[in-house]
């Protein structure tokens, strides 16, 4: 793949991308996304060192390539040249670690009592940071006992099963690290939310969906669990049974990185991409007279709702807020950040923890200062970042859709 | 009237001119040169960047390539700073004439043009955007050589050793007694002040102007002009030099010089040289061509096009097709072949041998002036030691911050990266006198924005160090000249970004429209 | 299924958008990537200085201005000032006297309505100007504009070159950087100190429009009272303060309003196959994932001319609409559509749609092509906006008009 082909020559310099970054708001280590992309990409040439470092700041959060009006994929040429970075074996081994939740999350279910009580331990945190770089006061989340997987064995196929007749539709549920290690109860509630709508939920086979891997500039190791979930994945999506997510980061992965950023081409990737939605996407878009159907009972609370970057990302606006906004008694407030400033593993890193840290600043401030009951937010890292730091409980939008149907 | 006195006065400050004075300075000579404009405002500045190796050559006009072939292991050994060595290929497109590969690479053994052919697969794997359906591969020494790198490491040498270069000089008349021209007198620019410089024996080196020159000493030379347009992609979609394996043509060649790409050429006979219209036809054939061996060139954007003038000896019964004039140099003689003493013209030519002209003018100048010291610029190095190519990633690690303590050093010009210090620098030098002369120093304005941002900025500092009096007039006029090199591509993203700029300095800044509109 | 559907996010469709959801329209916001805004001074350029009454009546059948009319104009420019009063982002001005405001090139801007901020260094409403540069900052040059203005023949001050304290140190500032440094109370406290010895004898002081982002009112408001002296903001380079505050105001409204708003996919323009190829249906957007289908009762085209993309002209010679493929009004060769001088009218600004009255895109017969479909703004045929100065009345009227005529 070369980097002209990502629309490095439609960039006419207008600062948009460089306007609405929110890295570059925050340090200037970071020379801006029209900088690191489009523009330094006249001066990489492939037969020599790259010569900028500066990149390693982009977050990844794709902001830049979502408000370019002229086609630029500003946020996918950054990470093409960090891949560069990684090939010239510039990434720290701290990096590699961190990149493979799977890993981390099998070994810490495990070890779930033991490892949650260390990671609360503030020695243990501070031995943490000096031996693997996690910064000591990045909120980690705690492991789970039981994986969703485990606890929802009987919804586990391999293959696509034949089509129901009591179910109009069937459903395939990528449910991710964050929910199989950390949060397996989203995972039980988005599958009965979707069925109260009508479907039949099954969860495939599936594995890491590789964007830590990716946005660390580690392409080949991302492929890997990239080709597994096309394997395992592709099946559903060519039956006709849409893929459908609770975590952004997992699903835009599915939808977008592994064809347009790593490349891998093909009818497999080309089917899950097409049929992959966000749960609140395919809610307001596929089932709308189901949803309207839906009694939603009141909630009374006050609640920001944050769009992660990672959901912008997917060019489908904020679904979950047009289901949110019909919850009767749930006064929500609209977050208008870019980025919560974790961004994936950004901002557990030790060096980038203070500009994750200053790029949130504005959210935190807004989530402290509103005397909010909870924060709303998709994507599993900003709950974390955002509870963890601005001591307000964060929900996923399906745990606050559930308590409006009582099935909390 | 001022005058001053020199045993050599050499007219045009172009490669060949400089080639000829640098050349005179070091066999000993006193030498004065003259220059109409800036450095490289002729037809230096204004090629396509090759370096040849001689393989366009060999077929069409031998003893070129020769001279080619030889002159480019001397130039990467006296200039190493200006050439970057991409290396060239000559690539055969599916529909290119299929017994000319063959006849192509005897005839480049035959000239000593080194050449090896390649499977198709490591072309491919060298420059990704090749068509991989072209059908033979051969490797060969182009190179990309910067004219205006080149131009400023002669006159830099020139005058350190003590020749003198005088910009915008203009040439109003040869001064001829007697049968023999004994200088000239020039009209100083923009002082309009007259200047007579006397002079032993007198170079005319004045590219497509040179028939003017000798026109003034009673000579008339026949030759024809050709025009060649070439345009830049915006970035550089290829590494290596790519050259159509057929017979010379429209179109025939890619040259990635510094971040951009260049395709050229065509061939357009005109009768005046500062005839630089550009059609839309040189445009489509140009992309048509291009596209024949990158065929995604047409998702990629064209920033801008120039022509420059080909000066080139017509024998006295010529077609009107300059395309099949041959490509080689000629030393005239004006003493012996007019009976016109103290002239010699130099004409045609390539950039790639301008050496080689000014020796073989010399050889002829030198003894006229009593002086019978060898030709020593094969062996004498341009630059000062240790200089090297300053590739393009160094050029962007200048500004990568986390390598640098804060800098106070502004980017003034953000796509071709031109600091403050260095514009302030070029500024200051008196022969500054407007921003295009920083352009063709700093590459100022020269990327995708095409001034849109950098023209505000460096009529502020200009402004700032007492260089532009007239307000925003610097300003105005680096724009205008920009909008004359995209306007041939006004179309996709260049009309884009052409309206931005637009917009930029008649709604944000509050530039005065040329004209009322009315609604 | 909404209201109605607006593609394109510059002055016309947030305007279209936030007036819409006011009014209670279900209204949904797509773009391909962020609008103009960030390439606007903020004012409201109507006239370019002449009589909007005049100019409207005299304008030529096809401009813009003859078929939204008068009232619409006038119309227009009062739910714009509610709006953004109500946003605290007040306008000052109205169109019975242009405003001449100082400009980054020594020259006067004549507008209509302009943020409280720039509306301060209005010609009429105070003393001689002193133009101050921000040390290290390199999109403003006060001694520029101060030299073209004395040569105008205008009183003006010997420029000052002020620093700034705390800007970015390792790359170049942009102007949003400077704007955010001055959100901050206490920064703007140490930078008024060190500022306040050099405002002796400065009468009216006119910085770079970069007092301010997210609280510019609050900001531009404290910077004066702790200078001493009247303050006025000139824009300059992008990105453009004044523009982006506007984009904010707007944004938020609509959002506040309940308007779903996409950013970052492409549309593409579906006609109603149930309606004889008389109805448009909605939109495609091209998402990250898949193409997903967006339906709508009326749909405006908001998408701008050349630049932004509403229009895409070709190197064969044709002009296209990018969303539903309409008929464009466009003239003569490639050659012919610039002209010479980069500062003249050009041919090319007044291509676009031709529209009848009520804003409906027409045939070669003058006929509406779609029952439903509107124009608005920067797409429309017969001006040259950046020539006239009258880009954001049209923008203004035109979407009044059309959302009027679309029953919103």
């Amino acid at each position: 793949m070369n980097l002209p082909a990502l629309g490095a020559d439609l960039c006419v310099k207008c600062n948009i991308c460089t306007a609405a970054c929110p890295v570059a708001a925050a340090t200037d280590l970071f020379l801006g996304p029209k900088a690191v992309g489009p523009q330094a990409a006249r001066f990489r040439h492939p037969r020599l060192p790259l010569p900028d470092s500066s990149l390693t700041w982009c977050s990844g959060c794709g902001t830049c390539s979502r408000v370019c009006p002229h086609g630029v994929a500003v946020a996918e040429i950054n990470i093409q040249a960090k891949a560069r970075l990684a090939e010239e074996g510039r990434v720290p081994l701290r990096d590699h670690l961190i990149s493979r939740p799977d890993l981390l999350g099998r070994l810490g279910t495990r070890l779930a009592p033991a490892a949650n009580l260390a990671l609360r331990l503030r020695p243990a945190r501070w031995m943490i940071e000096k031996v693997m770089g996690i910064h000591r006061r990045a909120p980690l989340p705690a492991f789970a006992r039981r994986t969703f997987r485990r606890r929802a064995r009987a919804r586990c196929v391999d293959q696509p099963p034949p089509p129901d007749e009591a179910h109009a539709r069937t459903v395939a549920y990528f449910h991710g690290c964050g929910t199989n290690y950390y949060e397996p109860a989203l995972g039980e509630l988005a599958a009965r939310i979707l069925e109260m709508l009508g479907c039949r939920v099954v969860v495939p086979r599936q594995g890491c969906c590789g964007l830590p891997l990716q946005s660390n500039g580690l392409f080949e190791a991302a492929r890997g669990y990239a080709r597994y979930n096309l394997k395992w994945l592709s099946p559903f999506a060519h039956a006709g049974i849409p893929i459908v997510g609770t975590s952004t980061s997992c699903t835009l992965s599915l939808k977008h990185d592994y064809r347009a950023i790593l490349g891998l081409d093909g009818e497999a990737a080309e089917d899950v991409a097409e049929g992959t939605y966000d749960i609140f996407e395919y809610m307001t878009l596929l089932l709308p007279e189901a949803l309207d159907r839906l009694e939603l009972l009141p909630v009374r609370a006050r609640a920001l709702y944050h769009a992660p970057c990672q959901l912008r990302a997917h060019g489908i606006g904020t679904p979950a807020l047009e289901v949110l906004r019909r919850i009767p008694g749930l006064r929500l407030a609209v977050s208008e950040s870019e980025c919560c400033g974790v961004a994936g593993t950004y901002g557990l890193k030790r060096e980038k923890y203070g500009v994750a840290h200053a790029v949130g600043a504005g959210l935190l401030e807004q989530v402290r200062s509103a005397d909010l009951d909870f924060v709303i937010t998709d994507s599993e890292t900003c709950r974390w970042w955002i509870s963890g730091h601005a001591g307000v409980p964060a929900h996923h939008p399906v745990e606050i859709v559930a308590r409006s149907l009582e099935i909390i | 009237m001022p005058s001053l006195s020199t045993q050599l006065l050499v007219i045009g400050g172009g490669a060949t001119g400089l080639g000829v004075a640098w050349d005179a300075c070091l066999r000993g000579l006193k030498v004065v040169l003259i220059e109409q404009g800036d450095l490289g405002q002729g037809t230096s500045g204004r090629y396509h960047g090759l370096l040849h190796s001689g393989g366009r050559y060999v077929i069409s006009d031998p003893p070129s390539a020769r001279d080619c072939a030889s002159e480019n292991r001397i130039l990467r050994r006296i200039a190493p700073h200006t050439i970057e060595d991409t290396g060239g290929l000559f690539a055969a497109a599916p529909a290119d004439p299929g017994d000319f590969a063959d006849a192509w690479a005897a005839a480049c053994r035959a000239c000593g043009v080194p050449a090896e052919e390649v499977r198709i697969a490591a072309a491919l794997r060298r420059e990704p955007l090749l068509n991989p359906r072209m059908t033979r591969a051969f490797e060969v020494r182009d190179a990309a050589l910067d004219s205006f790198d080149l131009l400023h490491a002669l006159t830099g040498a020139i005058r350190g050793a003590g020749g003198q270069v005088s910009l915008r000089h203009r040439l109003e008349g040869l001064l001829v007694e007697d049968g023999r021209v004994r200088g000239a007198r020039v009209i100083v620019r923009p002082s309009g002040e007259a200047l007579t410089i006397g002079a032993d024996m007198v170079v005319n080196a004045a590219g497509p102007w040179a028939g003017k020159v000798a026109q003034s000493a009673g000579v008339r030379l026949p030759f024809a002009l050709g025009k060649g347009t070439m345009l830049a992609m915006a970035s550089r979609l290829v590494h290596t030099v790519v050259n159509r394996l057929k017979p010379p043509s429209d179109g025939d060649i890619i040259v990635p010089v510094g971040t951009v790409t260049v395709l050229g050429t065509t061939d357009v006979p005109i009768a005046e040289p500062d005839e630089l219209g550009i059609e839309g036809w040189e445009i489509d054939l140009l992309l048509a061509e291009g596209e024949v061996l990158i065929p995604e060139l047409p998702r990629h954007r064209a920033l801008r096009a120039w022509a420059g003038v080909r000066p080139l000896w017509r024998p006295e019964k010529g077609t009107d097709a300059t395309r099949t004039l041959p490509r080689a140099h000629l030393i005239l003689d004006h003493e012996e072949r007019d009976g016109v003493r103290g002239l010699v013209s130099v004409i045609g030519g390539k950039l790639t041998t301008f050496r080689l002209m000014a020796e073989q003018a010399m050889d002829i100048v030198a003894p006229r002036l009593g002086n019978s010291a060898p030709c020593k610029t094969a062996d004498t190095p341009l630059e000062k030691p240790g200089q090297h190519y300053f590739a393009l990633p160094l050029r962007w690690k200048e500004i990568d911050p986390p390598a640098h303590p804060p800098s106070p050093d502004e980017v003034i010009c953000e796509c071709e990266v031109v600091t403050l210090s260095r514009l302030e620098k070029a500024l200051g030098a008196s022969e500054t006198l407007e921003l295009d002369d920083v352009r063709r120093d700093l590459r100022l304005g020269m990327g995708p924005c095409q001034a849109g941002f950098c023209a505000y900025r460096a009529a502020g500092v200009a402004q700032a160090l007492g260089r532009d009096a007239r307000g925003s007039a610097w300003l105005l006029e680096f724009l205008a000249e920009r909008w004359r090199g995209i306007r041939p591509l006004g179309w996709g993203s260049g009309l884009r970004q052409m309206e931005l700029t637009r917009r930029i300095y008649l709604e944000l800044l509050g530039a005065t429209a040329a004209e009322e509109a009315q609604p | 299924m909404r209201d109605l559907l607006i593609v394109g996010a510059g002055l016309t469709g947030l305007f279209s958008a936030a007036l819409a959801a006011r009014r209670g329209v279900r209204v949904a916001l797509i773009a391909e990537g962020r609008g103009s805004l960030e390439l606007s001074h903020g004012c409201i350029d109507v006239s370019g200085g002449l009589s909007p009454h005049l100019v409207v009546q005299q304008s030529r059948a096809d401009h813009p201005y003859s078929l939204a009319g008068l009232e619409n104009l006038e119309a227009a420019i009062r739910e714009f000032r509610s709006l953004m009063q109500s946003a605290g982002l007040p306008y000052s001005g109205d169109l019975g006297r242009a405003l001449r405001l100082p400009t980054a090139l020594g020259t006067e801007h004549a507008t209509s309505l302009a943020p409280a901020p720039l509306a301060a260094g209005d010609h009429a409403s105070g003393g001689p100007l002193t133009y101050a540069d921000l040390i290290g900052f390199r999109d403003f040059h006060a001694g520029l504009a101060a030299a073209e203005m004395a040569r105008l023949g205008a009183p003006v001050g010997e420029p000052l070159h002020l620093p700034l304290l705390d800007a970015p140190a390792h790359r170049d500032s942009y102007a949003t950087d400077l704007a955010r440094l001055f959100d901050d109370a206490r920064r703007r406290e140490e930078i008024a100190r060190a500022w306040k010895p050099q405002m002796r004898g400065v009468r009216r002081l006119a910085l770079p429009a970069v007092i301010g982002l997210d609280r510019s009112a609050e900001a531009f408001a404290d910077l004066e009272k702790r200078l001493g002296v009247p303050i006025c903001e000139i824009p300059t380079l992008p990105p453009s303060v004044p523009g982006l505050r506007l984009e904010g105001a707007l944004r938020r409204i609509a959002v506040e309003a309940g308007a779903w708003l996409l950013d970052g996919a492409r549309a593409v323009g579906r006609v109603d196959g149930r309606s004889d190829g008389r109805r448009v249906s909605g939109v495609v957007a091209h998402t990250a994932g898949g193409p997903r289908q967006l339906d709508a009762a009326a749909v405006i085209l908001a998408t701008g001319g050349v630049l932004h993309g509403g229009l895409v002209a070709r190197q064969n010679g044709l002009v296209q609409e990018s969303v539903f493929d309409l008929p464009v009004t466009f003239r003569g060769e490639r050659e012919d559509w610039t002209s010479p001088s980069a500062l003249s009218p050009q041919s090319y600004a007044r291509f676009g749609l031709t529209v009848s009255a009520d804003m409906r895109p027409i045939g070669a017969h003058g006929e509406p092509l779609f029952e439903n479909l509107f124009a608005a703004g920067g797409i429309l045929a017969g001006a040259d906006r950046a020539a006239e100065g009258s880009r954001q009345g049209i923008d203004l009227a035109t979407a009044h008009r059309a959302l009027e005529a679309a029953g919103a």
